[in-house]
């Protein structure tokens, strides 16, 4: 079975970040000094990922304001002002809000554009096509307005990151899961991940449901024209997943909300009981969540053990 | 002759009163002078500005003593401590309003000066609230306990000092616990256990961490508070809706650290979808008020119709609790630069008063406290909410 394994969404700042982004606000510090705090950071996750052996590249979204901010900021007609809570936890995003017609403004957001440094293979986070429609704000139809996003927005955004180098597109969809879905709202899902498909050929996509119990939709999941759907396993019954998984699968098995650091082997274990009850065809190890909930430091230690993890089960599945 | 100063159950059911929610941003002679660091002229001369345009008595004394900036002894530094407390209650009363504290200049910040002040903590570091606003979060690591009534000296002395009511401001246990790690216990998280009983070890370590913080670090703190003469109390939940499925266990959280203590006591909630307290704090009967944002989700359009409030579409689910709280109307927004005009603030109110049919049961707040805006900024919000209440209240034909 293929094994891999990275580290997907935003990932937490340093206290070095922490404190320029803070003095910056008060005018107690410049520009300079905050961007060389995230370069330093940025630098620093590049070297977490690669002494943790993970097989992509990601620039941890180290500037991104929230999962949909630098896209807001590309988009003619987008804008975002009310403060909403991300799901159950002590952290909040600005809803985008529809006020106009949607054009980009530039290729990728600009939070992208630098990625020279990153090295390959890459892999990029973006919202996927139902969290992105539901978290915003619009008395438009909710599918009607996810056509719209796919359209303007997340497909040619996608095409132009494959272009750019991109190998793996990991789409976040805790909405799915949390909220749940309107059994006539499935079509429309389809349609709009089936463009993004289309518009990533060659590359790894990647949807995952985090935040909530898949069970109750893995069914559906697993038909959707995707490369594979992750599983928040924190919230989610590994018996409720059934078998013959003939996609890929990837298993959210750190908990990207609680601080302690868990050990390798339990975590291999349950891995590894994953692969051998659903039998999908590639493995994705990785957190069940972005690591944004965590410290940085407590974030560092999990992806060290993400690598160690998918490195015993590299071997033990190969 | 005086009129008798008014009873804290008559303060929640004044109508229209106005008053404060939380924190002010702490001025940069505060931060800087407390940290032992030197002061800038400009750090000086906005000590000097706000002493004159808050009607601080005596402000020169202060700038003396930051004349001598860099300060390494604690007393000078619980001078300036004690300085800027008195600058945000003299910033609040000169705002007009008519309940106020001291915009929390004494504390670190809600939770963090809870979690330092009591046993059972360690710090795990920074975790992002939203943009460039964080917090440092702490992991639950052993039994709890005050290592001492954390809010005492502060109340002791704005008592003293204040011309204004006041109500003292306290962070939450449902608040404290879920912006906390638990490390007490890993039965939720190991997986090679059954699912079901990871939940429940879950369910029931939340359980225990949440009363925990109740009975054993906010109920002690309330009840030296009201030995020292603390009359209302408001229990700032701000986290109290993140689990919509726990919303019994905030309301027992609340009723476990009040229950049966003779004081008022209010709750304080924000940036939440208040549909989901309902119906959980139906059972918090001993809640006399809601102070509650919702100024955040509204329109900046003028107007009393439904369309024109967006914001305030579920007051009416407060309006019909059974116990008949008032509710704490958020009408300035604390996200924003944007000053509410006063007829905007007034159309909030009317809007809010004809939901309720009943001016006793609505007050007057901004969403939440206002320290991520200047004190310019916040200042001019404030003077804005006094004056669009009067605006209200001339045009209900109070008083």
């Amino acid at each position: 079975m293929d094994v891999i394994t990275y580290q997907h969404g935003i990932y937490p700042r340093s206290e070095e970040v922490v404190a320029a982004t803070r003095g910056l606000e008060r005018g107690r510090t410049t520009r300079e000094e905050v961007d060389r705090a995230f370069a330093a950071d940025r630098a620093d996750f590049i070297r977490t990922q690669r002494e943790a052996g993970l097989d992509y590249f990601s620039d941890g979204l180290l500037t991104w304001q929230d999962i949909f901010r630098p896209f807001v900021e590309v988009c003619e007609g987008l804008d975002a002002h009310a403060l909403v809570r991300w799901f159950d936890n002590n952290s909040f995003f600005r809803a985008p809000e529809i006020t106009g017609e949607l054009s980009l403004s530039a290729s990728v957001p600009g939070e992208m554009e630098d990625d020279g440094d990153l090295p390959g293979p890459k892999m990029a986070t973006i919202p996927s096509p139902y969290l992105l429609s539901r978290a915003a704000q619009s008395d438009e139809d909710r599918n009607t307005l996810m056509r719209d996003l796919t359209r303007e927005i997340l497909r040619p955004v996608s095409q132009e990151l494959v272009a750019r180098g991109y190998r793996l597109l990991h789409m976040q969809e805790p909405w799915l899961v949390y909220f749940g879905m309107e059994s006539e709202d499935w079509d429309d899902f389809e349609k709009a991940v089936g463009e993004l498909r289309e518009a990533t050929e060659g590359a790894t996509l990647v949807l995952h449901t985090y935040f909530g119990d898949a069970g109750p939709w893995a069914d559906r999941l697993r038909r959707l024209p995707v490369d594979a759907v992750g599983i928040d396993f924190v919230e989610t019954d590994p018996e409720e997943l059934g078998t013959g998984w003939s996609g890929g699968l990837l298993a959210g098995v750190l908990d990207g909300r609680r601080s302690l650091v868990e050990p390798v082997e339990p975590v291999v274990g349950f891995a590894r009981r994953i692969a051998e009850m659903a039998g999908p065809s590639r493995l994705i190890v990785s957190s069940n969540a972005e690591l944004e909930l965590l410290p940085r430091d407590i974030a560092r230690r999990k992806v060290a053990v993400l690598g160690e993890a998918a490195a015993r089960l590299k071997e033990e599945l190969a | 002759m005086t009129s008798p100063r008014p009873t804290p159950s008559d303060l929640t059911s004044t109508p229209l009163l106005t008053h404060e929610v939380g924190s002010l941003d702490k001025l940069g002679w505060r931060v800087k002078a407390v940290a032992g660091k030197d002061l800038e002229e400009r750090d000086v001369d906005e000590a000097r500005a706000w002493g004159g345009r808050a009607g601080v008595d005596g402000f020169e004394e202060l700038i003396d003593l930051l004349r001598r900036a860099p300060l390494r002894s604690k007393e000078d530094k619980d001078q300036v401590k004690r300085w800027s407390s008195r600058y945000g209650l003299r910033m609040e009363e000169s705002a007009g309003l008519d309940v106020v504290y001291d915009g929390e200049q004494q504390r670190t910040e809600m939770y963090q000066w809870a979690v330092a002040h009591s046993n059972g903590f360690e710090w795990r570091g920074s975790v992002r609230a939203f943009d460039n606003k964080y917090y440092s979060k702490a992991a639950v690591v052993g039994p709890i306990s005050l290592k001492e009534p954390y809010h005492d000296e502060e109340f002791a002395f704005l008592k003293s000092v204040a011309r204004a009511e006041l109500k003292v401001p306290i962070t939450g246990a449902y608040t404290i616990a879920d912006w906390s790690f638990d490390e007490r216990s890993n039965g939720g998280q190991d997986l090679t256990k059954p699912h079901a009983t990871r939940t429940a070890a879950r369910k029931d370590a939340r359980h225990e961490f949440v009363l925990d913080v109740a009975r054993n670090m906010i109920r002690p703190n309330v009840e030296a508070l009201i030995a020292l003469g603390a009359k209302w109390i408001q229990i700032d939940e701000p986290g109290g809706s993140t689990e919509p499925d726990e919303l019994d266990l905030f309301a027992q959280s609340f009723n476990e650290s009040v229950d049966g203590l003779d004081a008022v006591f209010s709750t304080h909630l924000c940036f939440s979808d208040y549909d989901l307290f309902f119906p959980g704090i139906e059972a918090m009967t001993a809640c006399r008020q809601f102070a509650v944002g919702f100024a955040n989700y509204d329109s900046r359009d003028l107007g009393i119709s439904d369309a024109a409030r967006p914001g305030y579409q579920v007051i009416r689910k407060f309006r019909d609790l059974s116990y008949r709280p008032s509710l704490g109307l958020g009408v300035l927004d604390i996200h924003t630069d944007f000053i509410e005009p006063p007829e905007l603030v007034r159309d909030r109110i009317l809007y809010a008063v004809d939901v309720f049919g009943d001016p006793g049961r609505i007050q007057i707040t901004p969403d939440c406290g206002l320290r991520t805006r200047s004190w310019d900024v916040a200042h001019r919000k404030l003077v804005n909410m006094v004056e669009g209440t009067r605006l209200a209240k001339a045009r209900l034909g109070l008083s």
